[in-house]
């Protein structure tokens, strides 16, 4: 056990545990809005963030022609730059999701199969993802050329923010509470809790059922497409399964807050991204997986609805 | 002419005619077809490890092919995806497809591991040009691939060592942190490694384990800058080596970074990004083809593959040896797996330079050991530097 990392890199452990955590809390929304709604695991999210993450790179080589040797941008071409990336990463994986659904989901529940089914359907989509974007990258990983000159922006202490990790800290924050505010306020927002609810109950009430998943699909997508934006600019790269892990631990974030649940999805993705950073840096990478899936068992075990599922019940989508 | 005379000329005639005809239909007969396959990580993200190292093999087929009319030598390709899981899936296969008489390969440790079983029960010689991990060949081990598997190139006990002494080169005082990818490659380089880095009394302030496919290095980041290590030893694949490479930079780590045989490759600069792998280190007991090769080998590669050069592939010449060794046994007339495992493990094979000095132990090793070769990122671009 290495205890003095603690010490010595404390508050940095903790700004990269947040930042991988607010990752971790976008792509959770993807699980847990769907579950809301369905009651079933979107396991082709981690494919959904994987098309985002293309799409990033895609729009900065084809688009941009930006490489290797191109030079960090600044000021306003910075931002609208960024901008666009994540406009394109968000468009694509929601376009995806809204597809996913589509496929994989609307018909076998309009047949009203079992959710077996379902789930199959699902993890199908998924392979046929991962596995069509393998093939078009002949497996090869795709580096996305660094846009963004990485420096310090605060310092406090020997800890150090860098301006990608402060704006993953920022958006994803924003984002959180903006998608948060809007299932609480608008109509769509309202329509959709009341789905996740009862579906029955909606439907007598006038709620076009199909429109509401798909648009539900649709936020779940985009959510997880600036997961993808942030995780391209803060790693710079991507790969087929790019998902696989991340989508993983992302799901185990929204079981670990309670699924089903926007705000266990934030306080699990958080929870998940230290527990991982400070468990890494103490004891060892290697027994990351081990631990964390440890806690989340011993949580389950004593709270099955998730670490923060019964006390947020009402804000379920 | 007299009636004797005549018969004899006759008789004489015909069996020259006779004689002409079969040497005539042997001249053309069609060569016998042989098959060998080149097994290694042909998809996923090692794919770029597998199609370099597939050039040196086919390479040595054109070569041979069109050296002489006996044989024409097929290559198939079997993808392992560098993964034993999948090896496992692909060699039973392999082994059952009694038209392949040879393995250039597997490419990877794990993977060969996980083709032992179906390769040893079907009698399938192994000649591999770069799994380095050194159970393969150690009787003691579960793992070993005796007695069919063979390799070309030095094993980890002969790559640990080097990868710390071109890692300390140029640095007072090392400091050295060792990571690996707990993959049975990178876990047995890391191994050889430290046992040379206590056997030198090098200064080791910390180690790692880090799984493949890992996103976030921040928490190694940490841990790496807290420890004051002045160097970074990684035994793992180029895909994740870059990745590293490029938090420890961006996490503002100044040190200087080694990868082992698994990371040395081209894509390991597009991963990593152009500043993260400037001045990067990799050890691997390989020779690049075009710095062995003579003009007919390059020429020959050409027409193989298609490419100009094979500048930027790793394992090239490793697999070209590895390919000449099938080659120079089914020469000979060994064209049955029994008949190649007997020539492969008895016989002595021309390296690449011509010189007739590649000969295994009974074990499957290089007799006399193969030199392992230092490389750095030099200006964007990975350069050799002879045997460290």
């Amino acid at each position: 056990m290495n205890f003095s990392v603690v010490t010595s890199q404390f508050w940095s452990l903790i700004v990269s545990g947040l930042a991988l955590g607010f990752i971790y809390v976008l792509i959770s929304l993807g699980y847990t809005m769907v579950y809301g709604v369905l009651r079933l695991i979107n396991f082709a999210n981690s494919e959904i963030f994987m098309v985002g993450t293309f799409a990033t790179v895609v729009v900065s080589r084809n688009f941009y022609k930006f490489n290797q040797n191109t030079d960090p941008l600044h000021g306003t071409k910075l931002v609208l730059v960024l901008l666009s990336f994540l406009l394109a990463s968000m468009l694509m994986s929601g376009i995806t999701a809204v597809l996913v659904e589509l496929v994989a989901y609307r018909r076998l529940r309009a047949k009203g199969t079992n959710r077996l089914a379902s789930l199959i359907s699902a993890i199908g989509t998924s392979i046929v993802l991962q596995e069509g974007v393998r093939i078009l990258t002949h497996s090869t990983p795709w580096s996305n050329p660094r846009v963004i000159r990485k420096y310090d922006v605060i310092t406090f202490g020997k800890t150090g923010i860098r301006n990608d990790i402060l704006i993953v800290l920022l958006f994803a924050a924003a984002l959180y509470f903006a998608i948060d505010r809007f299932v609480s306020k608008t109509l769509l927002g309202k329509a959709i809790r009341a789905v996740s609810m009862s579906e029955e109950t909606s439907r007598l009430m006038g709620i076009n059922l199909n429109r509401v998943i798909s648009a539900t699909f649709f936020i779940g997508g985009i959510t997880t497409g600036a997961a993808a934006f942030l995780y391209e600019t803060v790693y710079e790269n991507t790969k087929y399964n790019v998902g696989f892990a991340i989508g993983l631990a992302a799901f185990t974030a929204a079981v670990l807050g309670g699924i089903g649940n926007i705000r266990g999805a934030f306080y699990g993705g958080l929870t998940l991204g230290l527990l991982e950073v400070f468990i890494a840096a103490i004891l060892g990478t290697q027994w990351k997986s081990v631990t964390v899936f440890v806690v989340l068992v011993l949580v389950l075990l004593f709270k099955p609805n998730g670490l923060f599922g019964e006390a947020i019940t009402q804000s379920r989508v | 002419m007299k009636k004797t005379t005549k018969s004899a000329l006759a008789v004489a005639g015909s069996v020259a005619l006779v004689f002409g005809a079969v040497v005539s239909s042997e001249a053309q007969a069609a060569p016998k077809q042989v098959t060998l396959a080149f097994q290694g990580p042909l998809t996923g993200t090692d794919a770029q490890t597998g199609q370099d190292e597939i050039l040196g093999a086919k390479t040595a087929i054109q070569i041979f092919n069109d050296s002489q009319s006996n044989y024409k030598v097929n290559l198939i390709s079997v993808d392992d995806q560098g993964e034993g899981a999948v090896a496992g899936t692909v060699a039973p296969g392999i082994a059952a497809n009694k038209a392949v008489i040879g393995i250039i390969g597997p490419a990877y440790s794990g993977a060969s591991i996980a083709s032992f079983p179906s390769y040893k029960s079907s009698g399938l010689t192994m000649v591999s040009p770069s799994a380095t991990r050194v159970t393969l060949t150690d009787p003691k081990s579960p793992d070993n691939g005796y007695p069919f598997f063979h390799r070309v190139v030095g094993n980890d006990a002969l790559q640990g060592p080097a990868i710390v002494r071109w890692a300390v080169k140029g640095l007072t005082s090392p400091k050295l942190y060792v990571i690996d990818d707990q993959t049975p490659y990178g876990t047995g380089l890391r191994d050889a490694a430290n046992a040379y880095i206590t056997a030198q009394s090098y200064t080791k302030v910390g180690s790692d384990s880090v799984a493949q496919k890992t996103s976030d290095y921040s928490a190694t980041v940490a841990k790496i800058k807290a420890s004051g290590a002045t160097a970074v030893i990684y035994t793992g694949y180029y895909p994740d080596g870059g990745a590293l490479a490029k938090a420890l930079n961006d996490g503002g780590w100044k040190g200087q970074f080694v990868g082992g045989d698994g990371v040395l490759n081209d894509a390991y600069i597009g991963v990593a990004g152009k500043t993260a792998a400037e001045g990067t280190k990799f050890t691997a007991p390989a020779v690049p083809f075009e710095v062995a090769a003579s003009a007919a080998q390059q020429a020959a590669f050409t027409k193989a593959t298609g490419l100009k050069t094979a500048a930027g592939h790793v394992y090239v010449t490793e697999t070209f040896n590895a390919a000449n060794v099938f080659l120079d046994c089914i020469k000979l007339g060994k064209t049955s797996r029994a008949g190649i495992q007997a020539c492969v493990a008895t016989g002595t094979f021309k390296t690449i330079d011509g010189k007739p000095i590649l000969k295994f132990t009974r074990l499957g090793e290089v007799i006399g050991g193969a030199p392992v070769g230092g490389f750095q990122v030099v200006g964007g671009v990975i350069k050799y530097f002879g045997a460290v």
